[in-house]
This record gives C-alpha cells, structure tokens and sequence, in this order.
C-alpha cells in the first residue's frame, strides 16, 4: 500500500441544520499510523466533523477519501466503508442486550462474515488488548463507565479499521475512570493506529498526537504540532481557550504527564 | 362420593344439569384457547411490521400505518368482525344477485380428525381478532422501540450494519423484552375478546355457555362458572408473561 496516500482526506466538509451551519468548509489529512487531535468549544461542531466522516451525517459539500476511495459514491458500499472506519462513543453507546465479548463479536461476525467462532476468538483477542478480557461475560450495565468505553473501544478494533474515531471517549466518565481510557488509547497511539480524536485531554494530545487541529464555529481557527499549541498559539482565541482548559483540567493533565513518563 | 352423586352439592344447586353440557363447554374452551393463540401470533406479527413501518418507514408508509392503527382502535370491535363475516355473502349479492351458483363459496370448512379447524366464521374471527390485535400492538411495540437510545442504532450504523440488520440484531432484541409489560395488556385483553366470535356463529366458550343456559336455565351458574374459568386463564397469561419478563431481563438494568 502506499505509504505517502493519506488513509483519510477529509476535504472542504460543509454540514449545516435548517438555517444553522454547522461546518463551514473542513479539510485535512490524515496519514497512516498519524493521530489527529480535534479540539475546540462545544458546539464548535466537532461531533458533527466525525458523523461526517464517516457519513453517519452525510455532509451537504465536500468529500471524504478513505485510501483515496470517496464515501458517499454510487458504487461504493457505505456499510463496507463504515466497517472500516472505527468509531468511538463519548457514551459508549454499548449494546445493551449483549455481553461484553458479543458487543466486541457482532461487527466481525455480522458485517465482516466471520464465522462465530472466529468472531469470538477476535473478540476476545480485542478484550485483552484493553485488558477487558476478565469481563468478557458480563453485561454494559454491570461495568463501570472507564469498563464500558475500553469495551467500546475494543469493539472498534475488533473490525481492524484502517483508522478509529473517538468522539470525546472520556467526557462522560468520572474523573477517577478517565486515566485507564487515556491509557488505552496512548497505547494504541504508540503502537501505530491510525486515530482521529476529539478530545480536551491536553495531556493525551501532548503525548501522542502528530498534529493538533482547533475548530470554533465550524471552521480550522489553528492547527499545529502540540508544541506549537503548547508554547503559546497565534491566535488569541485558541490562548483563551488552553488557558480555560488548562485551569479546569491542570492536575490531570499532570497526571497524565506521569503515566506518559513511564 | 363423586360430586355428580346424590347429596353432593353439585348436584344440591342443580348443577348435574350442567354436566351434560361439559364435553361442549370444554370443545367451546379449546376453540377460544385456539382463536387466542392464533390472532394473538398474528396480531403480533403484524404488529412488529406495522411498528416497524411507523417507526422507520418514511413519510408516506408512516402515515398509512399510523391511519391503520387509528381507525382500528376508534371503532368497535364487533363492528369489525361483522364487517369481514358479511363481506362474501355482500359480495355474492352484489356479484351474483340472480342466486347460486355464489361467487365466493362461504360453506367451505376444514375438518382435522372430525374436529371444524376452519371454516368462514372461524376464519372471519381469526382475521378480525389479529387485524384487530395488531394495530394494538403495534403501538407497544413501538412504544418499546422509541424508548431505546439514538445511540444504539447509530452504534449499529457506525460498525457497518445496515438498517435492516440494526434493526434485527440491536432493536428488536431490546424493544421485545421492553415491551413484555405493557404487552402483556394487550395478551390478557384478548382472551375476553375472543368472544365476539360467538356472535358470528363461532362455537367458542362463551357460545358454548350461552347454549347450555338456553337448555339448562341455569344462568347465574354458568355465567360464574364462565367468569371463574376466564379469570383462571387470564391470571396464568400474565402469570407467565411475568416470568419471561424477569428471565429475559438484562443483566445489571
């Protein structure tokens, strides 16, 4: 496969409601094994930027490329696409009904054709990668909110995605539950997956992501490397913005440091 | 001392007289049992399609279903089993107004080991019974599907299932085990319904009691008898529903 071909183009996104616009023209790349940190003001539209994508909430203009393939096209199948776009609720959004391993077995048994067999065997394989796998029979309700997300999670890479979006994983958790989410997430970061995030955690995006990209009022205000962010962005908007993040968020972000450090 | 003997209080309040008409009452019992069952199945079957239809079927399809379930639920039921028991015998008179030979053959009847299975009446019971059944619940079982997140469908979307197979595999599982409560009203109504059936010529439980009082005046009796053995069925209909209830439920909600 080509390497230098963005595994998503996300290009001139335009999404609006009856007479609220949404996006106003969204672009970017996202490359193999690249994470892509989205941040910005709620209502800025950033839920809307990952229904977009993968066409959950089929954009009104602009086009989505997965390896260069358009969603959205006549011929092409966008149930296949999905498969192949991993997504991430910020409430889960677990199958009630089904036990954690089945939550993960559905997609590869249901839509990739697996036989129940291996959907299981990949299942459980995706509960262990986020150390879920003690708690495979148990159902969502009977798993605390950090449980259910690594379980969302799992679901996602049980479909091997070519890349995952995580809508704000960890706004809905108590703050003592964020910490086992994040790490998850920076250890796929580190083993390559290729992610698009959506997230307030400063600390996950310093770590771990390529590039980081502020949205407010459907449109890219700044976009940067962490560094960049971090040593004082261009725009007062976006310094605003960190420094109210900052005052709210600021011991966990230390935290976070901690566990980035090991 | 068996209770049809001399001195027993059966036979004390005159109830031997009954007894001649047990094999009846008890052939009327198994035809209500049969018409229950039968427009209870297809009442639901019709009833997952026209929830499904309301729910997910567009503006047009909606509107059609939802005009169904209106006029079934705002008229009588007797009107409507009469209005599909007459409908051949209008439509030979219309058709055929010199006499026989009938455009439609209303005296058909399938007989399985000398036991009337169906028959026009019967059928006609069947039909108006489940039409009528649907329409009620279709509105459970959409009840239960409206009460389930956005989430869970735009979960099933976002794996790559269409509508169709979210629906199947993520839906429905959770809409049925909601709707056991409110559902099993409309399982415990219908028994009391079957017998509409009576007055379309149907030999059902309530008919069977009718003719045993017309031979034995003993009406306070059997009507206490009647209500006594409706009330025993409906209590093991709900009985039952309640146990499939707490065995489906799901684990930790």
């Amino acid at each position: 496969m080509n390497k230098m071909e963005p595994v998503l183009r996300v290009r001139d996104v335009w999404k609006s409601y009856g007479d609220l616009e949404v996006l106003k023209g969204i672009s970017f790349d996202v490359m193999e094994s690249e994470v892509k940190v989205v941040f910005g003001p709620s209502g800025s539209g950033k839920s809307t930027l990952l229904r977009c994508i993968n066409y959950l909430d089929p954009p009104d203009r602009g086009d989505v490329f997965l390896r260069g393939v358009r969603l959205g096209e006549k011929d092409t199948d966008i149930n296949e696409m999905r498969a192949r776009i991993g997504m991430v609720f910020q409430h889960f959004n677990l199958f009630a009904h089904l036990r954690a391993i089945d939550n993960v077995a559905i997609g590869p048994e249901k839509v990739l054709g697996l036989s129940k067999e291996d959907a299981r065997q990949r299942a459980m394989a995706a509960l262990e990668h986020v150390k879920m796998a003690d708690w495979a029979d148990h159902y969502p309700a009977q798993l605390s909110g950090g449980q259910q997300q690594r379980v969302g999670i799992a679901r996602a890479l049980a479909m091997e995605p070519d890349v995952i979006l995580f809508d704000e994983p960890t706004s809905a958790l108590d703050p003592e539950l964020i910490g086992e989410v994040l790490q998850v997430m920076l250890d796929l970061a580190k083993e390559g997956t290729t992610m698009v995030v959506v997230t307030h955690e400063m600390g996950f995006a310093r770590a771990v992501a390529n590039e980081m990209i502020f949205i407010d009022g459907g449109v890219v205000v700044e976009r940067g490397t962490p560094e960049h962010f971090f040593r004082g962005a261009d725009s007062e908007r976006v310094r605003q913005f960190l420094h109210k993040l900052e005052e709210l968020y600021g011991k966990e972000r230390e935290e976070l440091r901690d566990v980035d450090g090991e | 001392m068996s209770v049809w003997s001399q001195g027993s209080p059966v036979v004390a309040l005159g109830l031997e007289k009954l007894g001649d008409w047990a094999d009846e009452l008890l052939a009327g019992l198994a035809m209500t049992l049969y018409l229950y069952f039968v427009a209870l199945t297809i009442g639901f079957l019709l009833g997952v399609g026209l929830a499904l239809g309301r729910q997910y079927g567009g503006p047009v399809l909606s509107r059609i279903v939802t005009g169904y379930i209106e006029v079934v639920r705002g008229t009588p039921l007797l009107a409507q089993i009469f209005l599909i028991y007459v409908f051949p015998y209008s439509l030979n008179a219309w058709l055929t107004p010199d006499g026989p030979p009938f455009f439609m053959d209303i005296r058909w009847a399938i007989e399985i080991g000398g036991i009337r299975v169906l028959s026009h009446p019967i059928l006609s019971s069947i039909l108006a019974l489940g039409l009528n059944s649907a329409a009620y619940q279709a509105e459970y079982i959409r009840g239960a599907i409206a009460s389930i997140g956005e989430g869970q469908m735009l979960a099933a979307r976002a794996l790559g299932l269409s509508q169709m197979e979210g629906i199947r595999h993520v839906i429905l599982p959770q809409a049925f085990r909601r709707m056991i409560p409110s559902w099993s009203n409309e399982a415990s109504y219908l028994p009391k319904y079957t017998v509409v059936a009576t007055f379309i010529t149907v030999e059902d439980f309530f008919g069977m009691a009718k003719r045993a009082i017309a031979a034995t005046f003993l009406s306070l009796e059997t009507w206490l008898i009647v209500a006594a053995v409706y009330l025993v069925l409906i209590t093991v209909i709900s009985r039952v529903l309640e146990r499939v209830y707490q065995k489906t439920k799901i684990p930790g909600l």
